[in-house]
Parts: C-alpha cells; sequence; structure tokens
C-alpha cells in the first residue's frame, strides 16, 4: 500500500454529459495534483448502478444535449438520486456544469409550462427562455477569507437559472449574461457544491478556481491545506481573453 | 428558359465581372443579385444534367476534389462550385459561371459541395432531376452555431427529403449518417471501412453513443476514428450496412499517401491513394462509389487515386526561404484529430504552429479543443523544435498543450504573423501549420506579402 496522497475524483454521465471540452476539467485536476505530487484516480460513470461504499472526494458533472436528457433523468431517479443527495449534504465536493448544474437544481420548467423534474439537491429551478444567452463571459469569485479572483468562459444556455433561499450565488456577473441575464448572479454555491453556466474546459484557464475546489476536498480528507502551485500559463490565458472582452 | 431566368443569368455574369474588374475574390454575391431577379433559377439552369450534390461535417472539399477528377478521367465534363462557396449563394454563382448567355449549361455535370444547413436551399428546385447525394460524415463542428449534432443531422434530412429520386451514397461507418437510409431514394450506397485504421484507436471521444432509434448505447466490433466504425445496437437492430465499396486494409502507409486493398462493388483490388491521412481514405472511398455510377473503369478509377496532387486534402506546401511549410486546416475535434494522427506519422523534428481565432467562421466557442486528444501526439512530437502559438486564442491553444504535457520550454506565443513568418523563415525547418478557418485566411494573407501564394477559397 503506497502512503501517496491521492484524490478519487467521479466523472458522472462521462459518456453523455461531455458535449463541450468537458474532459478537460479532469485533465486539470489530475495534472495540477500530479504537479504537487499528489495521485488521482478517476472513475466514470454512467447509466446503471453505483457503488454507494465507494468513497468520491470530488464528484464531476459536465453538459449535454437534449438528445440524451429524457434517459439521463430516468437514470438519476433510478440510480443516483439518493446518493447524489447524500453526497451533497455530506459535503463532498460537486462541480456541476451547464447541463450538469441545472440537473442538480429542482426543476426545468419549458415555455408552455410543462415541468421536467431534476435532482433538487441544490434549491434551484430553471426556466426556458426565448433568447440564447450565449458568448465569452466573466464573473468574479469570492473565497471564504473574501479574497476576490475573476472567473473566465463560455456560457451557451436558453435557460434561466433562478436562485432560492438556500443557496448562495457562485460569483457576481462582470461581462455576459450568468444565470439569467437579469440579477447579476451567475451560478450557485451550496455546501461544496460549486455550480455554473461556465460550460466545458472550466478548470484549464481559471486554475485558482481549479485549486479552490481540489483544495477543499483534499482539505476535507487530510486536515491540511493544499500546497500552492504556479499558475503563469493559465493566468496569461485568462488575462488574455479578459483583455479582449474589455475587462 | 424564361426571359426572367436569362436576365438574371446575365445580371450574374455582369456582377461576377464587375467583382473581377474590381479585384475581389467574392464569389456569393452574383448568386444573391440572381436569386433576387430569379429566385428558382437553379431548376431552370440544371434542368438537363446529372447533379451530385456532396455534403456533410467534413471531408466535403477533398471528396468534390477526388470526384471531379474521376468524372474528367472518364472523359465527361463538370463545373463545380468554388470549395468554401457552398452556401445557395455560392451554388448560383457557380451554375451562373457555367452557363452561356442564353443560359445553358453545357457540361454533363454539376458538382456541388452543399453547406448542411444550406442544402435544402439548394437542391429545392432540384426535385425531379437526377441528383446523386453523397453524405461524407457527421461530426461535431461549431456547437454554438448547430446546437447539437442531430440538429445537423436533421438539417441534411431536411435537403433530402425534397428529392424523393435521389441516389444516395452514404457513410456506412457512420450511424448518424446511415440514419439518413429511411428517406425516400431511387438508390442507395454505402462506403465504408472493414476494420481499425490504426492500431490501439481510442474511442474515447464519441458524437453518437446512443442509438438514433432506440437510444440504447451502440456496441462496436471495431472504430476507425471518432464514431466512426463496426457500429450496431443489440436492442433494435440497427446496424452497420455492408458497403458497396470498401477500404480492406492499409497495406502501407507513406509519406502524404496510402497503398490499400479495396473492394468497389465486388471487385478487390490494390490502389495507392495520393491523400495524407486517414480520414481522407474515406474521402477516396466516397468518390470511388461516384466513379463505379458513372461507368468509370477500375484502371482508371485506381490511376486517378494515384494521381491526387498535393493541395488536396486541403494540405498545402509551399517554400519560404529554407523552410518548408506545410498548412492544414482543422475546423472541428474529428479533423483535428485526424491531423494529429498525420502529424504523429510525420515524427515532426522542426517547427508546429498552432493557430486558433474565435471569429463567426471558426466557432466563438474554442472548448473543442479539449475534445482533440493532443497527448496523443505528445511523444511523437517530443523531436520538434518549436511550437508557436497563433491567432485570437494564442494563449488557450498554448494552454491546451500544457495539459497535455508538452514541452513548455518551447512554447512560443506569437499573434502578429509577420513576426511570426520572419521566425519560421529564418529557422529553415521543416514547418507544419495546423490552422483554423479565419486564423489561415488572415495567415495566408500575410504570408502572400512573402511568397507568391494559390488563391485560397473563401
Amino acid at each position: 500500500m503506497s502512503s501517496k496522497k491521492s484524490l478519487h475524483i467521479c466523472h458522472l454521465y462521462y459518456d453523455i454529459l461531455n458535449l463541450y471540452g468537458d474532459n478537460g476539467n479532469i485533465r486539470t485536476m489530475e495534472k495540477r495534483l500530479a504537479w504537487r505530487g499528489i495521485d488521482s484516480e478517476v472513475s466514470r460513470i454512467s447509466f446503471g448502478e453505483v457503488d454507494k461504499t465507494e468513497k468520491y472526494d470530488i464528484i464531476f458533472i459536465g453538459g449535454g444535449q437534449d438528445f440524451e436528457q429524457e434517459l439521463l433523468v430516468k437514470d438519476l431517479f433510478t440510480y443516483k438520486a439518493d446518493w447524489l443527495k447524500d453526497e451533497i449534504e455530506k459535503g463532498t465536493v460537486i462541480l456541476g456544469i451547464c447541463g450538469g448544474y441545472q440537473m442538480l437544481g429542482k426543476y426545468y420548467e419549458a415555455a408552455d409550462g410543462t415541468r421536467v423534474d431534476f435532482l433538487g439537491g441544490i434549491d434551484v429551478y430553471t426556466t426556458a427562455c426565448d433568447k440564447r444567452m450565449i458568448g465569452n463571459f466573466v464573473y468574479e469569485y469570492t473565497k471564504e477569507d473574501g479574497e476576490t479572483f475573476p472567473i473566465v468562459g463560455f456560457e451557451n444556455h436558453n435557460g434561466q437559472t433562478w436562485l432560492g433561499d438556500h443557496v448562495k450565488p457562485l460569483g457576481k456577473m462582470i461581462k455576459g449574461f450568468g444565470n439569467n441575464g437579469e440579477d447579476g448572479t451567475e451560478g450557485a454555491r451550496y455546501n461544496n457544491v460549486f455550480a455554473t453556466y461556465s460550460h466545458g474546459p472550466l478548470l484549464p484557464k481559471n486554475a485558482r478556481f481549479a485549486d479552490e475546489l481540489l483544495g477543499v476536498a483534499y482539505e476535507r480528507k487530510y486536515g491540511e491545506k493544499l500546497s500552492p502551485l504556479e499558475h503563469d500559463m493559465e493566468d496569461a490565458a485568462l488575462n488574455d481573453i479578459k483583455k479582449q472582452l474589455g475587462c | 428558359m424564361s426571359f426572367r431566368a436569362t436576365a438574371a443569368v446575365w445580371a450574374g455574369k455582369f456582377t461576377t465581372k464587375i467583382l473581377k474588374l474590381a479585384g475581389s475574390g467574392g464569389t456569393s454575391l452574383p448568386g444573391k443579385v440572381v436569386l433576387k431577379i430569379c429566385p428558382d433559377i437553379l431548376g431552370h439552369l440544371a434542368k438537363d444534367m446529372k447533379i451530385i450534390c456532396v455534403t456533410g461535417t467534413n471531408g466535403k472539399t477533398t471528396t468534390c476534389h477526388v470526384i471531379r477528377d474521376m468524372i474528367e478521367a472518364k472523359g465527361c465534363t463538370v463545373f463545380c462550385n468554388d470549395a468554401g462557396a457552398n452556401l445557395l449563394g455560392g451554388v448560383v454563382s457557380a451554375f451562373v459561371g457555367a452557363a452561356t448567355f442564353g443560359g445553358k449549361v453545357k457540361t454533363d455535370y454539376a458538382l456541388l459541395e452543399c453547406d448542411e444547413a444550406a442544402l435544402k436551399a439548394i437542391v429545392k428546385h432540384f426535385g425531379d432531376l437526377d441528383v446523386t447525394a453523397v453524405v461524407t460524415n457527421v461530426f461535431r463542428d461549431q456547437l454554438d452555431r448547430y446546437g447539437e449534432v442531430l440538429t445537423t443531422v436533421n438539417k441534411i434530412r431536411a435537403g433530402l427529403e425534397q428529392l424523393p429520386n435521389v441516389k444516395l451514397v452514404l457513410n456506412a461507418d457512420c450511424s448518424l449518417t446511415t440514419s439518413l437510409n429511411d428517406l425516400p431514394h431511387s438508390a442507395i450506397y454505402y462506403f465504408g471501412v472493414n476494420g481499425p485504421l490504426y492500431e490501439g484507436t481510442s474511442s474515447d471521444i464519441s458524437d453518437a453513443v446512443y442509438c438514433i432509434h432506440c437510444k440504447t448505447k451502440y456496441r462496436y466490433h471495431y472504430h476507425t476514428f471518432g464514431h466512426l466504425g463496426g457500429f450496431y445496437c443489440e436492442k433494435c437492430g440497427y446496424k452497420r450496412q455492408e458497403p458497396n465499396v470498401s477500404l480492406r486494409e492499409v497495406l502501407e502507409w507513406r509519406d502524404g499517401s496510402e497503398v490499400v486493398e479495396m473492394e468497389v462493388f465486388g471487385k478487390t483490388f490494390q490502389a495507392e491513394v495520393m491523400l495524407p491521412g486517414g480520414y481522407n481514405l474515406y474521402n477516396a472511398l466516397a468518390a470511388s462509389v461516384i466513379a463505379h455510377l458513372i461507368g468509370l473503369p477500375e484502371e482508371k478509377m485506381i490511376s486517378v487515386l494515384g494521381g491526387l496532387t498535393t493541395h488536396f486534402g486541403r494540405m498545402e506546401q509551399v517554400q519560404l526561404g529554407d523552410s518548408t511549410l506545410n498548412m492544414v486546416l482543422v475546423k472541428n475535434p474529428a479533423g483535428f484529430n485526424e491531423v494529429l494522427q498525420f502529424l504523429i506519422q510525420q515524427r515532426p523534428d522542426g517547427n508546429i504552429v498552432f493557430g486558433l481565432n474565435d471569429n463567426y467562421a471558426d466557432g466563438k466557442d474554442i472548448s473543442w479543443i479539449y475534445d482533440v486528444e493532443f497527448e496523443r501526439l505528445t511523444e511523437a512530437a517530443a523531436g520538434a523544435k518549436h511550437f508557436y502559438f497563433t491567432g485570437k486564442r494564442a494563449y488557450d491553444m498554448q494552454l491546451r498543450l500544457k495539459y497535455a504535457d508538452f514541452d513548455t520550454e518551447k512554447f512560443c506565443v506569437e499573434k502578429d504573423y509577420k513576426t511570426l513568418i520572419t521566425r519560421l523563415e529564418q529557422s529553415g525547418e521543416q514547418t507544419f501549420l495546423v490552422l483554423s478557418y479565419t486564423c489561415m485566411l488572415e495567415f495566408r494573407d500575410k504570408l502572400s506579402e512573402f511568397i507568391p501564394l494559390e488563391k485560397y477559397a473563401r
């Protein structure tokens, strides 16, 4: 048995919710751990039973297309709902992006009023909107200690997500639409659930945010802080697009 | 020919002439003028012709080039729309260019590269005509434009639905393309590859995981690349169809070509396909279906495949001082992965330039670079001297390669094309340039200030 420290990452619905380069997030977590001398194990989970005795430090849920949504929701309620809600309440680090974000919430309401029930793991719901909120966007994330940093990504959704009383926004919009294009919020934070519309490869160029997630998971497991790691090339990409957006 | 149609042709020719005099390379404006005067002009001009439409995500341009050579080898005449001018306006311009002032097109064939979304408008007035439609494949492409991959399938479907007598030529290995076989048609032909193309082909990145008919996960006898391969659905029985033209085996991978064993409507023979990379073999197969349908003898087909010139496959080689530049266009993960496969075989020891823009024509969303498996190139490119990054999203591309474990000591971001070209020229090295669409246009514009270049389709 190796004494090397290791985080266990679950890539949930890896073969369906992978529409926009979502693998880049897994890759970033693996590499940023490896560069610190920490191992990682990635379990790729699809449809069917999930082993509830397996301990995951981070669960990642990406974005997908409508084609599989019906199947996905069915599988979610049949096999995953109790387990996932339990993980949320236990404080497991969960990153939900775009479709994965909406799915963690309570429901999606279409333009004609019909509802698709989702997990109900976090207090948000989504309503259909006739405009597509699309483009590069920037928001500001605030850490527990009050330190702030910008997150840059690409959003592409026509659902407007509304936050309930039991969640906080993940960030404050600087440029773009965010949750609904109206209230200036972006994403949601509840326990250690980090949910955002910043779809696809969010983590590579937002290294500080990646380290935030990894740091929370690492501290929960080992009771110590994650060592710092440089992110110059990551910042160069982030700052370049921020500049192009005039922020 | 109605007076209106004739007037439209005259107006179109006049506009083309004016544009030529003005030195503009624009190809779609004359089409717009013509359509304004006569919206159903294509129905008039195409009336007595045989029409071949080529659509699909990747390989349209190359497939058209090969088909053109096949038709000419048969001794027939053909006109095509310019590569890239594959929307309605571009097709109309091509017809007008080929028409006489009396409004007659005298070539035997019209060979039309059709954008997937524009297909419906292009074929609208072709309902009763002799049309063969080739669908090369369907991959994820510029998702912010089409939403999802099924949207692309449905756009092609909406076009083909208007052609009840169409002869369909479909990629047997692509479950999305093959699903078009329930459309009305007078004949249907398939092309495909009968086994894995490369050793250790990964199937991690798939654009079609679940059965398009019953949503059960596909199983595969083998993969060629992306979601292409020997797919079948255990639940509903939907599966790869036996191809009429197939690649049985790649006997030898050469520098820029492959020696293959292929079967064409029951006859087996060997051929050298002068196109770089496995993805181009599909294009050669699609064109070989057409070759058979127009009655081109096998020996001539083989000689066409063996005589294709290098700017095919959208790879272009030019000499810049002592440096050889190989430029290739990338549009989406599937195409990019195939370019990587080609680079792996080359084992580059000079420079590699990656250029990425995020203009509309490139796709505003650059997330897809994380669906490109750069990790497969890391080791094969370890001998390269420099990795240059250019274009508006150069820093994102650089970061992508950092996370693929490339040697960051060799990285250099250079957004200024002139400086980049000067550095490449001074290096005297073999250089591969892998560029997104508008980045390619910008780079070539600047490069043409250094050396003469052929006109590039826009």
